[in-house]
C-alpha cells in the first residue's frame, strides 16, 4: 500500500514538474548573477502625444520598487538633477553607457520605461497604459529584467483589484486618488509588471524566489 | 499513511500563508506628493511637511525604518523652504540609515552649500 503511494506521489510530482511554467531565476538570471541593490528610476520615455503622462508617471516607480527591497533614489530629487544636467531625455541613455549612474549616483541599476499607450476612453470609463519596463545594469550595461504591461482599467464601478497577488495588494490600497485619473492607471501596471522582479536586499524573500514561477513577459489584463 | 497526509498538510499550510506585509508604511505619500507635484501650493506644501513628518516618525511597515529616499526628500525640502539645519539633519540621515546612498546625499548637500 505504502508503495503504491509512493509511486504515486512520485508520478505526480515528475508530472507537475513538467507543468511548472519557468522560474524567476531561469527567466531572469543576470538578477540574481549582479543582485542589485540600488536603483535610479530613468525619466519614462514617451512614445505617445499625452505629453503630461512622462511627468506623472515617473514618480509612480518609487514606492513599489521600495517595496520590491530596493534602495531607490527618489524620483522627486533625481528629476532635478536630471533637468540640470539636461538629461531628461532618457533615449539618449536607453542602448548607452550607464556608468555615469555608478559614477554620480552609486546605482547599480537604472530602470527604464517607454509608455506606449495612454489614454482614456470616456464613453466606457476604460483608462488603458501600455508600458514597457527594462533594467539595465550600470556595470555590465546588460538587461537584468524587462517586462511589458498593456493594463486597462475600468473606473465605471469602484473597488478593489481582487486577489491578483500581494504586491498588487499593497499598491492598490495606496491608490486612492481620484478613480479618473490617469496616473492610477500607470500605478497599477507596475503593480502587475513589477510583481516579477525579484527581490532586493531589504526584502525577506531576497535571494530566495529564484525558484518562485515567473509570469508572462508581456502581461495584459483588465482591472476594476 | 499518516505520515504522508501529514506532510501533505505542512506543505499546504506552508504555501497558503505566503503573504507579504508591506515593507514599510506609506500613508498617503503617494497621493499628496502627486498633488503638489502637479501644483505646488503653499497649502499643499504644508500638507506634504506633515506627511513627511509622519512617514519618518510612525513606521509600521515589515521593516519598521523609513523607506529609502524618503529621508533625504523631507531634508532637501527643508532646506528649500529655509530650514537649513534640519534640512541637513534629515540628509545625513538618509546615509546613515543607508550608505549606499552616500555619493549622491554628499553631492546634493555639496550643491546646496554652495
Amino acid at each position: 500500500m505504502k508503495k503504491i503511494i509512493l509511486f504515486g506521489l512520485a508520478v505526480l510530482a515528475l508530472v507537475s514538474s513538467c507543468t511548472t511554467p519557468v522560474t524567476l531565476g531561469k527567466q531572469y538570471p543576470a538578477m540574481y548573477e549582479e543582485k542589485p541593490l540600488t536603483i535610479v528610476i530613468m525619466p519614462p520615455i514617451n512614445r505617445t502625444t499625452h505629453a503630461e503622462a512622462k511627468d506623472y508617471f515617473y514618480t509612480t516607480m518609487y514606492l513599489p520598487l521600495c517595496e520590491k527591497g530596493y534602495y531607490v533614489y527618489s524620483p522627486y530629487l533625481t528629476m532635478e538633477m536630471f533637468q540640470q544636467e539636461s538629461a531628461y531625455d532618457a533615449e539618449q541613455f536607453i542602448e548607452g553607457d550607464l556608468t555615469i549612474f555608478k559614477n554620480v549616483l552609486g546605482a547599480d541599476a537604472a530602470m527604464f520605461t517607454i509608455i506606449k499607450d495612454w489614454r482614456r476612453n470616456n464613453m466606457g470609463g476604460v483608462l488603458t497604459v501600455d508600458v514597457e519596463y527594462i533594467l539595465r545594469s550600470t556595470k555590465t550595461g546588460q538587461t537584468l529584467y524587462t517586462r511589458e504591461g498593456l493594463i486597462k482599467v475600468d473606473t465605471s464601478v469602484n473597488g478593489g483589484g481582487g486577489a491578483i497577488g500581494a504586491l498588487v495588494g499593497i499598491i492598490a490600497t495606496a491608490v486612492n486618488t481620484a478613480a479618473t485619473d490617469k496616473v492610477v492607471a500607470g500605478r497599477k501596471c507596475n503593480a502587475f509588471v513589477l510583481s516579477d522582479l525579484p527581490a532586493g536586499k531589504y526584502s525577506n524573500m531576497y535571494d530566495k524566489d529564484s525558484s518562485n514561477p515567473a509570469g508572462k513577459k508581456f502581461v495584459k489584463a483588465t482591472v476594476k | 499513511m499518516k505520515k504522508i497526509f501529514i506532510a501533505a498538510i505542512i506543505v499546504l499550510a506552508f504555501t497558503s500563508c505566503d503573504t507579504t506585509k508591506p515593507l514599510y508604511s506609506w500613508y498617503n505619500y503617494e497621493d499628496v506628493t502627486y498633488q503638489y507635484n502637479k501644483k505646488a501650493t503653499e497649502d499643499l506644501q504644508a500638507k506634504l511637511l506633515e506627511q513627511y513628518k509622519k512617514l519618518t516618525t510612525k513606521q509600521k511597515g515589515g521593516r519598521g525604518v523609513v523607506p529609502p529616499g524618503l529621508n533625504s526628500e523631507y531634508g532637501f525640502l527643508l532646506y528649500k523652504t529655509g530650514k537649513k539645519e534640519e534640512g541637513l539633519k534629515y540628509l545625513k540621515q538618509e546615509v546613515s540609515l543607508y550608505p549606499e546612498s552616500e555619493k549622491y546625499i554628499s553631492r546634493i548637500i555639496k550643491q546646496l552649500e554652495k
